[in-house]
């Protein structure tokens, strides 16, 4: 990667052109070269990559899917062949005698860039975690992408925080704790709920008078509603940084409520959006201003979801991810399955200034797009809007539904638990009446147990809460 | 700090004088001034710090008590005192003329004041106070990254190692070695969080997976992992050493762990033990050895070590038993001076060169009876005498008929007032004569912690380790304590 004061604020046409360079140079002399998966697959697809000259020719070369990437049963190590193969000693190029006055020599690859360092998983929400191999090189960029992150959020040595993203062996906790240890801002690296459990978390950020929670989005606003419960104070609160789990403009929204509610003293909230493929995260400086991508890094294109064509500047389609400098691990053109609303945009960011391309909109997941059997015929039913809608109101504290067969149709099953001092009567009511416009096929909606459901949808347990359970049998 | 290579060959003499141009310097200048506790203590007890000439002068000074840090409901804050922290007024006193310097003279002071600005946390595990945070400054993550550095060169791990990390992930000091001794060594690494977070079977994918030279574990759970992975026949043929932390490894678990390996397809596995404690905010390794106990290599340009008679406070002999007594040297954030540990080194500390290897550094003896994380829990009132629950560890870890136990502590009738009554969870290897076995276990129990149990309950291994909680709890619950208060 570049330096970033260079990268955020060059001329779209010159980040076309580094993208150029860097994805030429990857296909050439890495992936044909030393990459088991791809080069197999260019000689099988008869791809000549001398024959690609830029990002624009991308489109003539196939998806990755996650299946691709997949552990199998009989081959746990499927996935190396996506890990890029050391070079020999011998394909460096020897050093030539003399100075290099204008600029660096390209000396060929450098073995140890290549050799692995470390593993980190994908979260593994919707199948089997992936394993990602990255070498120093990757790490480099890996504490880069966290930097680069932190300037975005305007985060600085002087910020206290604590980092309540969940364990996991994952690029999101990894950069979030590198970020921290670059910058010099003093971080307590928590766990999260699984690790600590709720109460030393708040406790932690009352001892701390941390200003800044690092959180899940859906544990983010558990907290905020739990915390007078717990009885601590959110006085010194002044922002939550949300990632791993998608959080749109209705949770960004509830949290600055809440914020108030709480006595918080402010109520900024900033998004960062995570892909293990991406094998790093980026931020917003605001919300809605979209997140800020390394183009040096990573190509992001916005495909249409069925047809995988290409859609124009600004339409919402699935993000699909190139490396462009990556070693261990690499991918090309990966569907992530996550839709981007606002697509992505290459204008300099109307806040901030910076150049580098955006992902706008809210992230939604294409997994919950379900096609439910109704009486009358199949019908689309969008979990992503339920979420949001359960996630604006402010009556619900916690909440999971199901996807039931009902013999030849479907049928959804809702379960709630109320904030404390709500009318449940009136909850399931109003949910039920709210979600039968929705969706035309049977629908119960039920009260549980803050325990019940927070087991259900593990709260605590996993790494963010699942709250859509397709139980029927495909 | 020291280069390490050249510290540990340095006489001791010459180590002892390093230590006390150390403690001079680290007393005068960051302990009095910036450590808000004892710069009122030693201001109280009217203790010039100047006159703190070398570590012997150490014994002048008073000791500092788990409970003088951990924090109360009272005074949630009290460990802060003990931080290192130039204040601003402070800095306005000592800095004001790097500020007047024309050479960024003020940059300069602020820089410095961040090298004391806490940015990483550790917290004790102890479970009778409340967790205890302990804060690495930028400069003090330099130091846990020499030590972890340290502790692979005795481990003789090499950059050419991969290590699997299977400590639980949490804000403590086991995780956090692994990781930063892997970051300065650049070893290849996978820093998984243990089977509660990433789950045993995909611990054991990742193995299989990554085909590691090292693993680093807690020996309980380590157990428990190898008896799954040979059930459902995985190769970890790869595997060279492993090492251990959070408790004492008896020699009859590390025959088991060796064999279990051999099962498993590796060679002859070297069992490594480390000794850490979040106060230190490091850990040190054990000699490498197949059959004697060298000792654990000690840092002594990070700390100095004492050992003391834990009812007179007075210092024992070299190699003599006594308590541990830790002093931090040359760390900013959290720094302790004289701090009870609680733990017993039977064999005491030794001076003399390492006979295993030949390091000169410190050593303190490999016969640690532990109280900073069990005993305070352990030594515990069953039946009016003070029983030592430390002793069932060595005596069920190692019994060459037992995969799985736990201890737990009951109230006849539940009742607060009746009898103590204390009983012993067994699940038995395979085709063991139970009678047998249980005679066995009650005159040994009786022998090693002086309590004769109440009953052993036979149960089977998923029993067992669904009760231990081995798969969700941070650490396993191998003795428990139900008595109602």
């Amino acid at each position: 990667m570049q330096a970033w004061n260079k990268v955020s604020r060059m001329p779209a046409a010159a980040i076309k052109k580094m993208q150029d360079e860097l994805f030429t140079k990857m296909i050439r002399e890495e992936l044909a070269v030393r990459h088991p998966y791809y080069r197999e697959l260019f000689k099988e697809s008869n791809i000549n990559p001398d024959q690609i000259k830029g990002v624009e020719d991308i489109s003539n070369l196939p998806f990755t899917e996650k299946e691709d990437l997949l552990p199998r049963e009989a081959d746990l190590r499927h996935p190396k062949k996506f890990v890029l193969e050391v070079p020999s000693e011998g394909e460096q190029k020897g050093k030539k005698k003399g100075f290099a006055l204008f600029g660096k020599k390209d000396t060929g690859p450098v073995p140890s860039d290549y050799k692995f360092h470390t593993l980190y998983f994908s979260a593994g929400r919707t199948g089997k975690p992936v394993p990602f191999e990255y070498t120093h090189h990757d790490l480099r960029n890996l504490k880069e992408a966290g930097t680069r992150a932190f300037d975005v959020l305007g985060l600085t040595r002087d910020d206290t925080m604590i980092n309540a993203f969940t364990y996991a062996p994952s690029a999101f906790f990894w950069q979030m704790f590198y970020s921290t240890v670059e910058t010099g801002s003093t971080a307590l690296q928590a766990g999260g709920g699984k690790v600590l459990g709720m109460e030393k978390i708040l406790k932690a950020m009352d001892n701390m008078e941390a200003p800044v929670l690092v959180c899940a989005p859906g544990y983010a606003i558990f907290a905020l509603q739990t915390l007078e419960h717990f009885g601590f104070s959110a006085g010194n609160l002044e922002r939550v940084i949300t990632g791993i789990d998608y959080a749109p403009m209705e949770a960004v929204e509830k949290m600055r409520r809440l914020m108030e509610t709480v006595g918080a003293n402010d109520k900024r909230v900033q998004r960062m959006y995570f892909l293990a493929e991406a094998k790093s995260g980026w931020a917003e400086c605001e919300p809605d201003y979209g997140y800020h991508t390394n183009p040096d890094h990573i190509f992001v294109e916005i495909v249409d979801p069925e047809s995988g064509a290409a859609v124009g500047e600004g339409e919402a389609g699935e993000v699909v991810i190139t490396h462009l400098d990556s070693r261990g691990t690499v991918l090309l053109r990966c569907r992530t399955g996550d839709i981007a609303t606002g697509g992505l945009v290459t204008e300099p960011c109307p806040n901030c200034k910076r150049t580098v391309p955006r992902i706008m909109g809210d992230i939604e997941r294409k997994a919950y797009y379900f096609d439910l059997h109704s009486g009358e015929g199949p019908v689309r039913f969008d979990g992503n809007r339920l979420r949001k809608m359960m996630i604006a109101r402010d009556d619900v504290l916690v909440w999971y539904l199901e996807i039931n067969r009902d013999g030849n149709q479907d049928a959804l099953n809702l379960v709630v638990k109320g904030v404390s001092g709500s009318d449940e009567g009136e909850l399931l009511k109003s949910l039920e009446q709210e979600l039968k416009k929705e969706v035309a096929v049977p629908l119960t909606v039920e009260s549980a147990t803050l325990d019940a459901v927070a087991n259900k949808i593990g709260l605590e347990k996993f790494i963010t809460e699942q709250v859509i359970f397709d139980n029927r049998n495909h | 700090m020291e280069k390490w290579e050249k510290l540990s060959k340095m006489p001791y003499k010459e180590i002892k004088d390093l230590q006390d141009r150390k403690l001079r310097a680290f007393m005068a200048n960051q302990i009095y001034l910036y450590s808000p506790h004892y710069s009122n203590l030693l201001k109280e007890l009217k203790i010039d710090p100047i006159k703190v000439k070398g570590i012997d002068d150490l014994r002048h000074l008073p000791f500092t008590y788990k409970w003088d840090i951990a924090p109360t409901d009272e005074e949630p804050q009290k460990a802060k005192d003990f931080v290192i922290r130039p204040d601003e007024e402070v800095t306005e006193k000592y800095g004001h003329l790097a500020k007047m310097s024309m050479t960024g003279g003020k940059a300069m002071v602020e820089e410095r004041v961040y090298d004391f600005k806490p940015v990483h946390i550790h917290f004790t595990t102890g479970r009778t106070a409340m967790p205890t945070p302990f804060v690495y400054s930028k400069r003090d993550l330099d130091n846990i990254r020499e030590a972890g550095y340290r502790l692979l060169d005795v481990f003789e791990v090499t950059p050419d190692d991969i290590v699997v990390n299977c400590f639980p992930f949490a804000p403590h000091l086991a995780f956090w070695q692994t990781f930063f001794a892997g970051e300065k060594m650049n070893v290849a690494n996978f820093h998984s969080g243990g089977g509660k977070i990433v789950g045993t079977r995909n611990l054991m994918d990742a193995f299989e997976y990554l085909r590691p030279t090292v693993a680093v574990f807690i020996p309980g759970y380590c157990y428990y992992f190898l008896r799954e992975a040979v059930k459902q026949g995985r190769d970890f043929s790869s595997i060279k050493k492993i090492f251990f932390g959070g408790e004492r490894v008896p020699p009859g678990l590390k025959d088991k762990i060796k064999d279990l390996f051999k099962q498993l397809g590796a060679g002859e596995v070297m069992v490594l033990a480390t000794y850490g404690m979040t106060e230190a905010k490091v850990a040190w390794p054990e000699c490498p050895s197949h059959e004697e106990y060298h000792g654990y290599h000690l840092y002594p340009d990070l700390e100095v070590f004492e050992t003391i008679d834990p009812e007179s406070g007075e210092p024992v002999g070299e190699g003599e038993e006594g308590e541990i007594v830790y002093t931090s040297l040359d760390w900013r954030g959290t720094a302790v001076l004289r701090y009870r540990t609680g733990d017993i080194a039977k064999g005491g500390l030794l001076l003399e060169p390492c006979p295993n290897c030949g390091r000169t550094v410190p050593r303190i003896s490999s016969n640690i009876q532990r109280k900073s994380e069990l005993k305070e829990f352990s030594m515990t009132k069953v039946k009016g005498t003070l029983v030592n629950l430390n002793n069932f560890f060595p005596l069920m870890m190692g019994h060459p008929d037992i995969e799985e136990w736990q201890v737990e502590m009951r109230k006849r009738n539940d009742d607060p007032f009746d009898m103590d009554e204390i009983y012993l969870y067994v699940a038995p290897k395979e085709n063991i004569d139970r009678e047998k076995l249980a005679a066995d276990l009650k005159q040994k129990v009786l022998r090693d912690t002086e309590v004769s149990l109440t009953d052993i309950i036979f149960k089977s291994v998923p029993e067992v380790v669904s009760q231990l909680g081995m798969e969700t709890e941070l650490k396993e619950k191998r003795i428990l304590d139900n008595r109602p208060s």
